[in-house]
């Protein structure tokens, strides 16, 4: 990084742990908005539960609607925090300090929203416990492997726990600065049983980092599954056009990429705003991270041509419609064209801009555009292609979202800014340690006139570098 | 050095070895390994040579067949996909690394841009593939929604009205553009790249090799506009070369092998094709480094570090090949379509089973495996055996796609049913492999060696000046009771 | 004999370092000695030895508990309840490998992190001698050692030169 403040231990306790040990003045206000947001979206739920489905807009021959829309968009959001985190980790990339934890902890909050979007969506959720604990041997049913319903929750689940615990292990040594920290009795035994005993040994402190490289390297492939397997709950279907492509698997993920590093960028600007972390989070993360959207949003929009384009290929009248319908027809078209203009057009030209990558709020507004636009990019995917499902047009449908749908849908968005709030309330969004090590490694190389920022690099034991083999 | 106000010194600047001697050791070093040519290059240089002519005598013989066979021709368009998979491909291993800022590609990159050459011997092979691939008035699926290829009750025309005007030729334009394309932006990506060390050995070079040096240097001086000139453009250069690429592999997939198997819609595999070519590319150059270390007397260049990089890359590439096959695949699979598992049964399940298990281990398992203990990782020998591995597999994969899709096409065009959506009928054998496919599959890959081999007498096979750029970067410093490596990060 | 450990405090690396060495001459073993840092440091900066571990050993026998519990509950309860779906194979190699790569790399992820936990010798029910001041920039040598050689361990730590603070405290 070119921009560089070098700050003391001391320094970095104060500056990171202050909204821990003290509560900001907007933070309570903030919080007691989102909770009436969230219990209004609960509220709207067992209302539901109570009258049933059909307060929602979902009938034949859409069943499925907001609720599944809002589904694979947070688990879209989920796929970058760990992304980011592990892909930086792996190439050691030094701009990845500030932003990884923050990011993981994104990740585990919006699994939790994408997992109780569907939870809700079933109507009767206690009826789950049936599907994985059968209460009747004698009826010989279990729950079929070879459904993609069944793989998701072993896919998404295997990613909250790892994630879980990916953020718990890379948490030790901050939970024990605060337990050295924190005056409170009750807080301070609290931080001292969740830090296990840490004292920051060499053994210790090796383990950590060899933590990070290789919880990186094992939770990228189920980063990966994940997403693919979402996909294949569209993908593998043959009665719904539009759906059926090999593409989705990448095409998700990628979307899935596109959407939480912006959400990650969003995520950015509030910490600097809110936290005033900017001697942490400078212009140079904000330039490194629209450099990575550049690229994600370039591939990303490859892959949404190339779907198109092999629709079209096809040739099959009922594709080329669901095209038509998708692309021109109200209420379909408009937004359709709102969601290209929101996910590429407007941001990512804007990003090729020095000036706007180097800005907090430009990057804010921007990575804003493009969440709205993947998020009509999957209601897109999932409502034209159930409204034609049948040939028989006496059962063609259409699809009106009612408060009920909507109210859970932003109560989702209300739950993952709660959870992020009160995450920061109790344990830091930015890893000290992390922060610190960038201290201890950073140095300058004078060339000619000109300053270059320099790491420590520890590789290789430093033999190996002497090419003696 | 940078003091807090307590006066303790917070930050210090770390000396480099970055003195002209250091930068002159660096240039005589690899001209000096440069100069010599040995006899056992030139001994195998002569055996590439007679492979290569024996690859040409194949192709005037596979030629003189006649285009109207098309099963005839899997193998030649087999070996045309692995060239444009492999020697194509190698040179993302100098740009991505290189917008990365990663140092440790700094002794390969040089290697991997002079793959670039063996581009013009990929467009000789690519000319006959021309007059091979049908037109789309002969009534085929095909990128260009020809106007008069219409699905059957069809109304709407939105798709066609502005494609109508299309020419029946259209595949054989765009493709033949784009690996020109791709040839002339691999020629200049390569240029500018060398252009420093042509003005090293216009200045320090002996004999034909300064000649040419004086020629090709065009004035070189190193001014700091020059520097900033060669840099941006490279960048540039660079990134139209990947979409180039990638843009190859989409009509290669999709022209030459998808269209020509009825019923095979399947949307990744552009995209399962360039990512292949990735692969292939890495492998390459991971060979090559090896070649280079053993044989070239680069030992003291090519090291541990830029084995280990490479070999992190091949491991990531080799899972994402199972995932892309695997999701495509999954998707084929799961539907049960008599279209799609015609397509299965053509590919994996067929009488290609035994070659996709092959390439299935080379490919996938064995560098799984094998490539996750640090220790096979982490050495000189153990990524190469696996790029081998994975450049015979590739091979492999290719003749089991090409063969197959060309098999199927020469059935198809006789029972008119290209546009149809499922196969007439699965081959039950594998064509097999004539006396001319042989010679023009081991002659051209041995052409596009010799290539790189000859190559290699002109331009030093180590990038210099992006060696001497390390000098500024580099340090190995104490730091309180050990020594550490410092990297600098100028962009 | 019941254990002790005694801590000295530096502001100093290099000090810090020293005093290591003191311990050293003054007969200490490697392994009665440890250095706190509230930041990671390069391997060998103080002088210690580097720490052996065998970590890689977790996740590969949590991959294999994960596959083969995944491997059972596929296969199993598909063999005890066989009921054919989609023109499907009662044991569909796909379907299953699925479910079962994610209980290889669930049971990877967990058997690691145990691992990482257990090789970081945590948790660590009794801090020993320790203090606040290592998470605020202090570096800290500590020797757990018997009671009747702390003095030793106490004198060594002082000729490094600490800034006034030797704590004692029990293992």
């Amino acid at each position: 990084m070119q921009e560089h403040t070098q700050l003391s231990n001391k320094q970095i306790n104060d500056d990171l742990l202050k909204d821990i040990l003290t509560v900001p003045k907007w933070w309570l206000p903030a919080v007691a908005f989102l909770s009436l947001i969230v219990l209004t979206g609960l509220g709207a739920f067992f209302f539901m539960m109570y009258h049933g489905l059909g307060v929602t807009g979902l009938n034949r021959p859409v069943m499925w609607g907001f609720f599944i829309a809002n589904f694979v968009f947070w688990i879209g959001i989920s796929h970058a925090g760990i992304m980011i985190s592990a892909i930086l980790r792996l190439t050691q990339a030094e701009w990845r300090r500030p932003i990884t934890r923050a990011a993981e902890v994104m990740t585990v909050f919006s699994l939790i929203a994408a997992l109780h979007t569907p939870l809700m969506h079933v109507g009767r959720p206690w009826r789950v416990l049936y599907w994985i604990f059968p209460y009747d041997f004698s009826r010989g049913i279990w729950p079929n492997i070879r459904s993609p319903f069944v793989w998701d929750p072993s896919a998404v689940g295997t990613y909250l726990i790892a994630s879980s615990l990916f953020v718990f292990v890379c948490l030790i040594p901050d939970l024990a600065i605060l337990r050295d920290r924190v005056k409170n009795p009750i807080g301070k035994k609290i931080y001292s049983q969740l830090a296990l005993g840490f004292r920051g040994t060499p053994r210790q402190w090796k383990l950590q980092i060899i933590a990070g490289i290789l919880l990186s390297a094992l939770v990228l492939p189920v980063f990966v599954s994940v997403h693919s397997i979402v996909s294949w709950d569209f993908a593998v279907l043959i009665g719904v056009e539009g759906w059926r492509s090999t593409i989705f698997a990448p095409y998700f993920i990628i979307g899935a990429i596109h959407s939480g590093v912006s959400a990650v960028a969003m995520l950015m600007a509030l910490s600097v705003w809110l936290y005033g972390l900017d001697k942490y989070i400078k212009p140079d993360h904000f330039d490194a991270i629209a450099r990575l959207l550049i690229v994600v949003a370039t591939t990303w929009f490859f892959f949404f041509f190339l779907e198109w384009v092999y629709a079209l290929y096809t040739l099959e009248s009922p594709e080329i419609a669901l095209r038509e319908l998708q692309a021109f027809e109200w209420p379909y078209g408009p937004l359709f064209a709102i969601f290209v203009i929101t996910s590429f057009v407007i941001p990512v030209p804007m990003w090729l801009f020095k000036r706007v990558r180097r800005s907090a709020a430009l990057m804010f507004w921007t990575t804003i555009l493009v969440n709205i636009g993947m998020w009509l990019e999957r209601f897109l995917i999932v409502i034209p292609g159930l409204l034609r499902r049948t040939h028989m047009t006496f059962d063609w449908g259409t699809y009106h979202p009612s408060i009920i749908e909507i109210l859970i849908v932003v109560e989702t968005f209300a739950f993952v800014c709660l959870g992020m709030l009160l995450f920061a309330k109790v344990l830091p969004l930015i890893p000290l340690f992390d922060i610190k090590e960038g201290m201890v490694n950073r140095r300058l190389i004078k060339v000619g006139r000109r300053v270059v920022p320099a790491t420590i690099r520890e590789g290789l034991p430093h033999h190996y570098y002497e090419n003696k083999h | 050095m940078v003091t807090d106000p307590g006066n303790r010194v917070i930050e210090s600047y770390v000396e480099t070895d970055n003195s002209a001697e250091a930068r002159k050791a660096v240039s005589d070093g690899i001209l000096n390994i440069h100069k010599v040519t040995s006899n056992r290059f030139w001994q195998f240089a002569a055996l590439f040579g007679i492979m290569f002519v024996l690859g040409l005598i194949g192709f005037v013989m596979r030629l003189s067949s006649g285009f109207d066979d098309k099963a005839a021709w899997g193998y030649y368009v087999a070996l045309f996909a692995f060239l444009m998979t492999t020697s194509s491909a190698a040179p993302m291993v100098a740009i991505a690394p290189r917008i990365a800022n990663s140092h440790w590609r700094r002794p390969i990159s040089r290697a991997a841009e002079i793959w670039t050459l063996a581009g013009c011997l990929n467009l000789l092979i690519y000319i006959p593939l021309i007059w091979l691939l049908p037109s789309l008035e002969n009534g085929r699926r095909s990128l260009w929604f020809y106007g008069q290829q219409k699905a059957q009750d069809m109304d709407s025309c939105w798709v066609f009205c502005w494609g109508g005007g299309v020419p029946a030729y259209s595949p054989h334009i765009w493709a033949t553009l784009a690996i020109l394309g791709l040839v002339v932006l691999g020629f200049a990506l390569l240029w500018l790249s060398i252009l420093p060390d042509l003005a090293v050995l216009r200045d320090h070079g002996e004999g034909w090799q300064k000649k040419w040096g004086r020629k090709l240097a065009l004035g070189w001086r190193g001014t700091s506009a020059q520097w900033n000139w060669q840099y941006h453009r490279m960048g540039v250069v660079g990134a139209f070369y990947f979409m180039m690429l990638v843009f190859v592999h989409f009509f290669i997939s999709v022209e030459f092998l998808m269209v020509h198997v009825p019923g095979w819609i399947d949307s990744l595999y552009p995209i399962t094709h360039a990512h292949n070519a990735l692969q292939g590319g890495v492998a390459t150059v991971m060979l090559t480094m090896f070649f280079l270390r053993k044989f070239g007397g680069y030992k003291d260049y090519i090291g541990l570090d830029q084995f280990w990089g490479l070999g992190k890359l091949l491991l990531a590439l080799s899972l994402l090949w199972f995932w892309f096959w695997f999701s495509s695949f999954m998707v084929l699979w799961y539907g049960k379509k008599p279209s799609e598992q015609a397509v299965l049964e053509l590919l994996v399940k067929g009488p290609y089973l035994y070659l996709f298990i092959t390439i299935f281990l080379l490919v996938f398992i064995l560098p799984w495996f094998t490539m996750i203990w640090n220790p096979v990782r982490r050495s000189v020998w153990g990524p190469p055996i696996l790029a081998g591995s994975i450049l015979v597999g590739t091979l492999l994969d290719r003749i089991r796609l090409y063969v197959g899709a060309w098999d199927v096409a020469e059935k198809s065009e006789m029972m008119h049913s290209m546009m149809h959506m499922e196969m007439e009928e699965v081959p039950g054998t594998i064509p097999s492999l004539g006396i001319a496919d042989a010679f023009v599959i081991v002659g051209f890959i041995a052409g596009s060696v010799l290539i790189f081999m000859l190559a290699t007498r002109l331009i030093p096979a180590i990038n210099i000046w992006e060696r001497k750029e390390m000098l500024l970067y580099k340090a190995e410093v104490q730091f309180h009771r050990t020594k550490v490596m410092v990297m600098g990060k100028p962009r | 004999m019941a254990k002790r450990s005694v801590l000295g405090l530096y502001t100093e690396e290099d000090s810090a370092a020293d005093a290591l060495d003191n311990l050293r001459e003054a007969g200490f073993e490697e392994d009665e000695c440890e250095i706190l840092t509230g930041v990671p440091y390069p391997e060998g900066t103080f002088g210690e030895a580097e720490p052996e571990h065998h970590l890689y050993r977790w996740p590969l026998i949590g991959a294999a508990c994960g596959f083969t519990i995944a491997l059972l509950i596929t296969a199993g309860t598909e063999l005890a309840y066989p009921l054919v779906t989609g023109g499907k194979p009662i044991l569909s190699i796909p379907a299953m490998a699925i479910i079962m790569y994610e209980g290889s790399m669930l049971g990877a992820i967990i058997f690691t992190i145990i691992g990482i936990i257990f090789e970081s010798r945590l948790p660590r029910i009794f801090m020993g001698a320790y203090s606040e001041k290592i998470t605020e920039g202090h570096i800290g040598v500590t020797v757990t050692t018997d009671e009747t050689r702390t003095d030793a361990a106490e004198t060594a730590l002082t000729k490094a030169g600490t800034d006034g603070e030797i704590i004692r405290g029990w293992e």
